[in-house]
């Protein structure tokens, strides 16, 4: 009987963290959104639509490419960002990584869906991506 | 029911403030990660939102770990090792699993005692053990639940600086894994070390943790 007891009790603490950790695992389930943002990101430059494009980023990195009388459509119209076919996508909480095949592209989650905050990146070793739009 | 809540009130005491402090770490980091949240223009999180999230989870359970550890190993080390004069020691000399008339198992047992106490063989050795292994069992789940929810917490901040997410095998060798076991293990061995060694020279009355306050300092494994 007291073993019963025993047993319950450490089925129930063992049940929470094994709770815990299905919980912290499942952090990573919805890539198709964050794919399908920065396709509609690279079809909007290739459309040649760079107030769409612009439209796309996080408020910051569109503010980032405004200066003095240069706008964010104007300026990232003359970036040859390459984007390509995307290859994969990993979401971590509201952030995410899509790779594609000539580009790796940053992407934040907002209440209204995924904008991008990191764009035309460059892989640098063991430092942050250098990023030609970032924030 | 009175009689229940007077037999049971140190574990209901106990429950009732873990709740309450979990509770309240619920709020508290919600509050805190909505400050960080809004000071970088994302949305805020809802309680529900926050309790479901990597962040709360790794918090969780990184705590759970080392306190588990901390009863893992005082469980043990108290079977092999000894402190002349702690009451939470055996009396040097006794160190080692004792034999069966003092563990009461085996033709030892009394007949109100538990049945695997009583039965021999693979039954006796693991209820002989059982305690040690369950604190072993919780720890090891909570310090991988902290491995896992790390795991998120950490890509989710390395993706925020533009970096590449690591896989689960790279967090659990990364220095922010082990500054976070680390940083609660040391606090853990500190309060045990403190205990053992403290309750040799000063006393709380009425405790059993502590030895009867007239007990003398060499007295050991007195509780009083």
């Amino acid at each position: 009987m007291r073993v019963d007891r025993t047993v319950r009790a450490a089925t129930a603490v063992v049940a929470c963290a094994v709770g815990l950790t299905c919980l912290a695992g499942c952090a990573s389930a919805d890539e198709e959104p964050a794919r399908e943002a920065a396709r509609r990101f690279y079809d909007a430059l290739q459309a040649r639509q760079p107030e769409r494009a612009c439209a796309l980023l996080v408020p910051e990195a569109a503010e980032s490419l405004a200066s003095g009388d240069r706008t964010c459509a104007s300026t990232i119209a003359e970036l040859d960002l390459p984007g390509g076919e995307v290859l994969d996508a990993e979401v971590w909480g509201d952030e995410a990584r899509v790779r594609l095949a000539r580009d790796t592209v940053f992407l934040h989650r907002l209440p209204t869906g995924w904008l991008v905050r990191g764009a035309g990146c460059a892989p640098r070793r063991d430092l942050p991506y250098d990023c030609e739009v970032s924030t | 029911m009175r009689r229940f809540v007077r037999d049971n009130s140190l574990s209901l005491f106990f429950l009732v403030a873990f709740v309450l402090a979990l509770i309240g770490q619920s709020f508290a980091g919600n509050a805190a990660v909505n400050e960080d949240r809004l000071a970088e223009g994302s949305a805020p999180l809802s309680w529900a939102e926050y309790v479901t999230s990597s962040d709360f989870a790794v918090d969780v359970a990184e705590n759970w770990q080392s306190e588990y550890l901390q009863f893992l190993l005082f469980i043990l080390a108290t079977v092999w090792l000894v402190q002349r004069g702690s009451p939470e020691s055996k009396k040097p000399g006794d160190e080692g699993t004792e034999d069966d008339a003092e563990q009461k198992v085996g033709r030892h047992a009394p007949p109100d005692g538990p049945d695997w106490a009583g039965a021999g063989g693979l039954r006796q050795g693991l209820y002989g053990r059982s305690l040690g292994l369950a604190m072993g069992a919780i720890f090891l789940l909570s310090w991988l639940a902290q491995s896992v929810a790390g795991t998120a917490a950490y890509n989710t901040e390395r993706l925020t600086r533009l970096e590449d997410p690591v896989s689960w095998g790279q967090y659990a060798l990364s220095a922010d894994f082990w500054n976070r076991t680390l940083q609660n293990w040391q606090s853990e061995f500190l309060a045990v070390l403190s205990m053992v060694v403290l309750s040799i020279y000063l006393r709380q009355r009425g405790s059993p943790e502590s030895k009867p306050v007239g007990a003398p300092h060499e007295a050991t494994g007195v509780e009083g």
